[in-house]
């Protein structure tokens, strides 16, 4: 029996026993038992350390919804080799995936219980504003032949970030897997088109092609004709499969309109066919034949596409060979405003260009920067997947923030996104990024964009910690296993900076204080406040630490007396494991004011002290003489009064 | 503009004439007085420091014992003969001389007294300083030489 903390949302236990790898779309998923009923009808997904779960749609998604694993919990809980965990709760799927029982399915069969079924669900999705992003038949579930298919669950990862390319549309293919973004409901209905012709066909189209070449092909055929033009299908199934798989997103149907496949069949929407050239511009050996290929070569192959561009070849192919005057220029314009630039800002500058080019080949092009494709909004993820294991990505992705290049390629399409949005967050992105100090840089930036994903300290390492409140335990845990740690490095910093409201400003900008004392007693502030607001729990090992490191400050007093009392009540505040008033205890300004003013005192009276002492060692000769003239004066006082009192007696007789 | 010192102008002559004066008006006074202050003319004499102390004190201590001699002289019709017969009695001039040896000693010890009685408080009062400043520098740790 799982103990109340390791319970996720209370009640659900994971049962690390029962693995469940068919149910998790790909991802680990184990069984799962809600505790208050008993019940094991749950699977528990479990959630990469760098690939956050869906924060938005864990939010919106609080009812579950019919044909769909919803998420019912998600929170930690201890993982599989003793490791920390996280992992979201759904039912259990009604059955296998479909990709376990592939086969050839009947028209009816496809409309019915796997169209109908899921344009439904999509519509659901978004009417709350959702896309799905991972419908593949390895994520499809069927309790068994003439029972509706049930979408797998998909938030457990970034969108679309298991997604082999084929389910992808060529401009969300090309990106980087953990780049594709939330994208829109008109990608889930090209992959629920790819499932379709998959399931009408009894198995995957271009199953044997790299990813690459899958992208490619699609690019260079358009998607319908690279996987189902060649193939015999039944002309209802054709004409869906031909309308969910267009090339444009906006000229696919939408889920209510799949909810009647005749009046979907029925629309057609007319694409004018991409230009072809009559001869190939080779791209790194790569031939392409029109524009988008072009683009997708130049994405691909950043620096080739720029050689091609900047000495004119392939503005020289687009007008000749492509015969598009107005594309090539288009491309000629965007070089003459480019050329100019010299010096450090070339390298920026032929990203941009290259970025502005690849924008102007493919209005449909997700951004490419520098070899890295990806749309804006799957940033985030692309940064928590590449941190700490590609350093040249991480490089380029600093550049791609700085440059607010999100903002430039936005600017170069302000028609097919929210140009507005995507310059504050760009120039939000890039202020994150500027940020000095411990709370700043990529560090915060990682996780501003990505609210589920845990802190990637060495010191956490052995805990999930994704929330504020799951800090301190943390670092209580480490500190107690290494008293030499520091608690707080840049990633603890971070994450506090990027997870908390308000209230700890002050303590977080001053960590970046250059003076190091500054500095550090933000932190010991900053643990303290943390304490008392998110975690009223004695730390017992953090309060050593902190009496450890602020005995020079009780150093800094200067009665002797008040020292050792400090050290003493230091030493008990240290064994309650309370931070605040240990804190309270040694920086106390009233206390070290009226310490040091008295200590003024004391020194101006040990000054007098010295300099009287001084006088009476040197005093010796003055008191001799003082000493005679006394002693003179004494005698002839005694003798005047002998006289005076003879004659008195001499009077008086 | 500077003034010139003062002239200082020797009264030995003029303390010679009253001298001369007083032996030739009252030989009997003189007679007496000379004898029974003598220890202190002496002193006088001796005493190079400024204001005579020591005969300063001698000369009062010879003079009080004086006093009781010269009322007898008085009573005594003050005549050389009187004078003289007071002088042969060893209790008067015994008196007179011991009285001077007596100033001469109290002139000696209470120089020597008060400086013993001074360099003592002085003593104390360090004592009572040093301890003070022991207090201080272990409650504030500061840094004293000890030096004085």
């Amino acid at each position: 029996m799982a103990s109340p903390a390791d319970l996720i949302a209370g009640r659900y236990a994971v049962d690390l026993a029962a693995p469940m790898p068919a149910c998790g779309g790909g991802l680990s998923a184990f069984g799962a038992i809600d505790q208050t009923t008993g019940d094991d009808g749950f699977v528990a997904v479990q959630v990469q350390r760098q690939a956050p779960a869906r924060a938005f749609a864990l939010q919106i998604l609080t009812r579950p919804i019919d044909g769909l694993l919803s998420p019912l919990a998600h929170g930690r809980a201890p993982g599989p080799l003793g490791k920390a965990g996280y992992f979201v709760i759904c039912h259990t799927p009604p059955g296998m995936p479909l990709a376990a029982q592939l086969h050839p399915w009947p028209e009816a069969a496809l409309l019915e219980q796997f169209l109908r079924p899921a344009a439904l669900v999509l519509e659901q999705l978004q009417a709350s504003g959702l896309t799905h992003r991972a419908i593949r038949l390895n994520n499809l579930f069927q309790a068994g032949p003439g029972h509706p298919v049930v979408l797998g669950q998909a938030w457990a990862a970034p969108p679309a970030m298991h997604q082999p390319a084929v389910y992808e549309p060529p401009y969300s293919g090309a990106c980087l897997p953990a780049g594709r973004g939330a994208g829109t409901t008109a990608d889930d209905v090209y992959a629920l088109g790819i499932a379709l012709l998959s399931l009408a066909l009894g198995r995957v189209p271009l199953a044997e092609l790299d990813e690459v070449t899958v992208v490619r092909r699609k690019l260079e055929r358009g998607s319908y004709a690279a996987l189902a033009a060649e193939e015999r299908l039944p002309p209802a199934i054709t004409d869906l499969v031909r309308g969910m798989l267009a090339e444009d997103p906006e000229h696919r149907p939408t889920p209510t309109l799949l909810l009647d496949p005749a009046a979907a069949r029925g629309r057609r929407v007319a694409a004018r066919p991409p230009r072809h050239a009559q001869r190939p511009l080779t791209i790194a050996g790569t031939p392409t034949w029109d524009a988008r290929t072009l683009a997708n070569a130049i994405a691909v192959e950043p620096e080739q596409g720029l050689h091609a561009l900047r000495n004119g070849t392939a503005e020289l192919w687009l007008r000749r060979e492509l015969g598009d005057a107005g594309l090539a220029s288009r491309i000629e314009d965007l070089l003459r405003h480019r050329l100019g630039e010299t010096g450090a800002e070339e390298t920026r500058s032929d990203a941009i260009l290259t970025m502005r080019a690849v924008s102007l080949l493919d209005p449909l092009a997700p951004l490419c920067w520098r070899g890295l494709n990806m749309w804006p909004d799957g940033l985030g993820p692309v940064l928590a997947a590449a941190q700490d294991s590609d350093p040249s990505s991480m490089t380029k992705l600093e550049e791609l923030i700085v440059t607010e290049a999100i903002s430039q390629w936005a600017g170069g399409r302000p028609d097919r996104c929210d140009f507005p949005m995507l310059r504050v967050e760009a120039r939000q992105n890039r202020a994150w990024l500027t940020t000095r100090g411990l709370a700043g840089g990529l560090p915060r930036l990682l996780y501003a964009l990505n609210p589920l994903l845990p802190c990637l300290s060495p010191l956490t390492a052995t805990r999930w910690v994704a929330r504020l409140t799951e800090v301190l335990p943390a670092l209580e845990e480490a500190v107690a296993a290494n008293p030499k740690l520091r608690p707080i490095d840049p990633h603890i910093a971070a994450f506090i900076a990027a997870r908390t409201e308000r209230g700890l400003d002050g303590e977080l900008n001053a960590l970046s204080a250059p003076k190091a004392a500054i500095a550090e007693s933000a932190q010991y502030r900053l643990l303290a406040q943390m304490q008392a607001r998110l975690h009223r729990q004695p730390l017992p090992a953090l309060a050593a630490w902190l009496a450890e490191q602020t005995r020079p400050m009780v150093q800094q007093w200067y009665n002797r007396a008040r020292r050792v009392e400090l050290e003493q009540r230091l030493g008990e505040l240290a064994q309650s494991g309370l931070l605040a008033p240990m804190l309270a205890l040694v920086e106390d300004p009233i206390g070290r004011n009226a310490d040091a003013q008295a200590a003024q005192v004391a020194a101006a009276e040990l000054a007098r002290i010295e300099e009287e002492l001084a006088q009476i060692a040197a005093g010796g000769p003055q008191r001799t003489a003082q000493g005679l003239r006394f002693g003179q004066e004494l005698a002839a006082g005694v003798g005047l009064t002998v006289l005076a009192a003879v004659l008195a007696i001499a009077a008086l007789s | 503009m500077a003034h010139p010192p003062k002239r200082q102008h020797s009264l030995v002559w003029l303390q010679g004439l009253g001298c001369g004066a007083v032996v030739t008006l009252a030989p009997g006074f003189a007679a007496l007085l000379g004898a029974l202050l003598a220890p202190g003319l002496l002193a006088l004499m001796l005493d190079r420091e400024p204001g005579h102390p020591m005969a300063r004190c001698v000369l009062l201590m010879g003079m009080a014992t004086c006093v009781p001699p010269i009322e007898a002289l008085w009573s005594s019709g003050q005549t050389l003969a009187a004078a003289m017969n007071l002088l042969g009695d060893f209790q008067v001039l015994g008196t007179a001389w011991i009285a001077a040896a007596a100033g001469w000693l109290l002139a000696e010890a209470a120089p020597l007294g008060s400086r013993l009685v001074l360099e003592a408080l002085a003593r104390s009062r360090a004592a009572r300083l040093r301890a003070r400043r022991q207090e201080l520098v272990e409650a504030w740790g500061f840094d004293s030489t000890g030096e004085e």
